[in-house]
């Protein structure tokens, strides 16, 4: 419905108050929020279903699906009453809506994007090369240009933080593929 | 008397603990001091390094970090106008407009100070009321056990964020996940899906990093370029005694409203910091300064929102229930160490809680020390570039999820988390109750399951266990207060109009 519409459906009544449209009735963002919510649980809710079955006896009334299902069950209560909630809480809609006005900016894609490719990158660099690729790739994705700055970072600080954790603290880091681990 | 002096003794007659403190402080401060960096995130991303050491000093080193990380926000919200962290936020409204007129040495001066008086005041209470409490819990049954998570949890939703309702599905859906591994009284494998690293269940750690480092880090790739404005000529000093006079009444109110919303269940040092500063304005002679630069406007949520860290930690060692989203990962810090948080701790080792009020009290005198000393080098910190400071939080965030286990597992846990956290945040569910939850998660099944069994699985019987019926009585006053009063509000303006009001 769009914002034209929802005004001609808003007309006076004969008592002089505006009637609610349907819009204002459901928030319809949270209506899709719902959706997205019951289908998970519905999901969970079907993993139970294969949960190994296992003697009374040992379950003592207490099967290994009953406490999930339980915290399903209240989660779809709760889930239901969101599309509503706008109309009961303080501020309302805009309070609600005030961090999602905007769609997701794209830079934040391509930082998680970014990040999964460094996290995929110690199976085949090890962790100290990567430590190095993110200290170089994320400031530059970030329109960091200094690279008086840049470069001495993204090389001492993966050192300092390397020597740190493998020479002090005794951790093991990923080697990768050419075996470097430190 | 013993138990205190044994207690003390391990960290003020370890040079070693003390360096350890010294660290927690400085890095605090200089965490608590960066905007967008808060103290949940500092305690996170801390835990990793904490692994090799023993359970005293690493407790007390995260304590100290978060004792000195709430001061730390105070910094850059009043230099900046940018509070480095939530808690802080109340201390902007009068800190900033008295930076800006030069007297920000002033306002860091009484913000150090007040901050000193809530926490040393919270730790006395401290003292006194976690032997009580632990006492008292010792009476407590697993049906009052999970009445008490109950409440922990409803009071976490009901307070903090946008909706109470977003909230308890977030600390539904923590819960929820606490379920994934072995079921301990069957065997079963639950949510699993076949993947080995799931069947001992999702660490905490990668969790906490993810939610709290992770999806700030996400929100923060959207304003890379920002640049704050800064006061850059600051010149601590302390606060007169005209200024101490003025606001010793305000400081004495705070330290009772910080330590007692500290106390709570739920997410103490903002919601006390901003507590602090109503009852400041409420009760000041000269409430049209307030907003413009009152010296009680720093004083009554600095003094709050310490007391409240100090508080906090009651319910976390005595009952094992975290008080605010900070003390939930200090509570996963004691699992991860091998202890058990809850009046066992009190009665088995009372010593331990003894060092950390020492550790903690040991934190307040330091930063008092460091933040009057170094508020200038801490003012140009905020000087780091975004651009460098959130890949280094990755750094410290890939380490720090994988150093627990040596398991790139973990990683993908962290990001994963991060990527949930972000979107959970944009929809308005918190991720201090899905933490919460988390942790939780097993206490309460425990509870629960021994609950029904020893009820014959007659839910009835919950309500014939006193503690029980007041936790969820406070519950159900928590979590539906707001709308009785509004509704009450309605019915009153309603009845109130006379037909002559409504035009009839």
């Amino acid at each position: 419905m769009t914002r034209q519409d929802e005004n001609s459906s808003s007309v006076e009544s004969g008592t002089g108050e505006t009637p609610r449209s349907p819009s204002a009735l459901v928030h319809m963002l949270d209506l899709k929020l719902t959706v997205v919510i019951l289908i998970i649980c519905g999901i969970f809710y079907y993993l139970t279903t294969q949960f190994e079955e296992v003697s009374p006896l040992l379950t003592q009334n207490i099967p290994p699906e009953w406490f999930p299902r339980l915290l399903l069950w209240s989660i779809v209560v709760l889930s239901v009453s969101l599309p509503f909630e706008h109309r009961f809480i303080k501020g309302g809609k805009e309070r609600l809506d005030s961090d999602r006005l905007h769609r997701i900016p794209s830079m934040v894609l391509i930082t998680i994007g970014l990040l999964s490719v460094v996290v995929a990158s110690v199976y085949v660099v090890g962790t100290f090369f990567a430590m190095i690729f993110v200290c170089a790739a994320l400031p530059l994705l970030w329109g960091e240009r200094r690279w008086k700055i840049l470069v001495p970072y993204a090389i001492i600080f993966p050192l300092i933080i390397a020597f740190i954790f493998t020479q002090v603290l005794r951790v093991y880091f990923q080697p990768g593929l050419y075996g470097i681990s430190f | 008397m013993e138990p205190l002096l044994n207690g003390l003794s391990l960290i003020f007659l370890d040079p070693f603990n003390i360096m350890l403190i010294f660290i927690g402080v400085l890095v605090g401060v200089v965490i608590g001091a960066l905007p967008g960096l808060s103290s949940p995130m500092a305690v996170a991303l801390l835990l990793p390094f904490t692994i090799g050491l023993e359970p005293i000093p690493a407790i007390a080193m995260l304590a100290s970090l978060y004792c000195a990380g709430t001061f730390g926000g105070s910094i850059t919200a009043i230099l900046i106008n940018a509070p480095g962290a939530p808690p802080a936020v109340a201390t902007a409204f009068d800190g900033y407009p008295m930076a800006k007129r030069g007297e920000a040495g002033r306002a860091l001066g009484m913000a150090a100070v007040s901050s000193v008086c809530g926490g040393v005041f919270s730790l006395v209470i401290f003292l006194l009321a976690t032997p009580l409490l632990a006492k008292i819990a010792n009476q407590f049954q697993p049906a009052d056990y999970f009445a008490l998570a109950v409440f922990a949890l409803s009071m976490l939703a009901s307070i903090s964020g946008k909706s109470s309702t977003r909230n308890l599905i977030s600390g539904l859906a923590g819960v929820l996940i606490g379920t994934i591994g072995i079921h301990l009284t069957t065997g079963v494998e639950r949510f699993t899906f076949g993947v080995a690293d799931l069947t001992d269940g999702v660490h905490f750690v990668p969790v906490l990093i993810g939610l709290f480092a992770m999806g700030e880090l996400l929100t923060q790739s959207t304003a890379a370029n920002v640049v704050l404005e800064r006061i850059t000529s600051v010149v601590v000093r302390l606060p007169s005694r005209a200024d101490l006079k003025k606001v010793r009444m305000t400081i004495l109110r705070s330290c009772g409203i910080g330590t007692f919303i500290g106390i709570l269940p739920a997410e103490g040092s903002t919601i006390a910091a901003i507590m602090g500063y109503n009852e400041a304005k409420r009760f000041s002679k000269n409430k049209e300064e307030f907003g413009k630069g009152a010296i009680e406007g720093i004083a009554g949520p600095e003094a709050a929102n310490n007391a409240a860290a100090g508080g906090a930690m009651v319910p976390t060692l005595a009952l094992g229930i975290p008080g605010s989203g900070t003390t939930a990962i200090i509570l996963a810090a004691l699992i991860m160490h091998g202890l058990r948080p809850g009046p066992h701790l009190m009665n088995e080792t009372p010593h331990f809680i003894y060092a950390i009020f020492g550790a903690m009290m040991l934190a307040n005198i330091m930063f008092l020390g460091i933040g009057l000393a170094g508020a200038k080098f801490f003012a140009r910190i905020t000087m780091i570039p975004r651009t460098i400071l959130w890949p280094s939080v990755f750094v410290f965030s890939l380490i720090g999820a994988y150093a627990g286990s040596s398991s790139l597992f973990d990683v993908w846990v962290m990001l994963i988390a991060g990527l949930i956290g972000f979107v959970m945040l944009r929809h308005g569910f918190g991720p201090a109750p899905f933490v919460m939850g988390l942790i939780l998660g097993k206490l309460i099944e425990e509870s629960l399951s021994q609950s029904m069994i020893i009820f014959d699985n007659n839910w009835l019987m919950f309500f014939e266990r006193p503690f029980a019926v007041g936790f969820f009585a406070l519950t159900i006053l928590g979590l539906f207060w707001g709308q009785f009063m509004r509704g009450l509000g309605y019915l009153r303006s309603k009845i109130g109009k006379t037909p002559l009001d409504r035009g009839d």
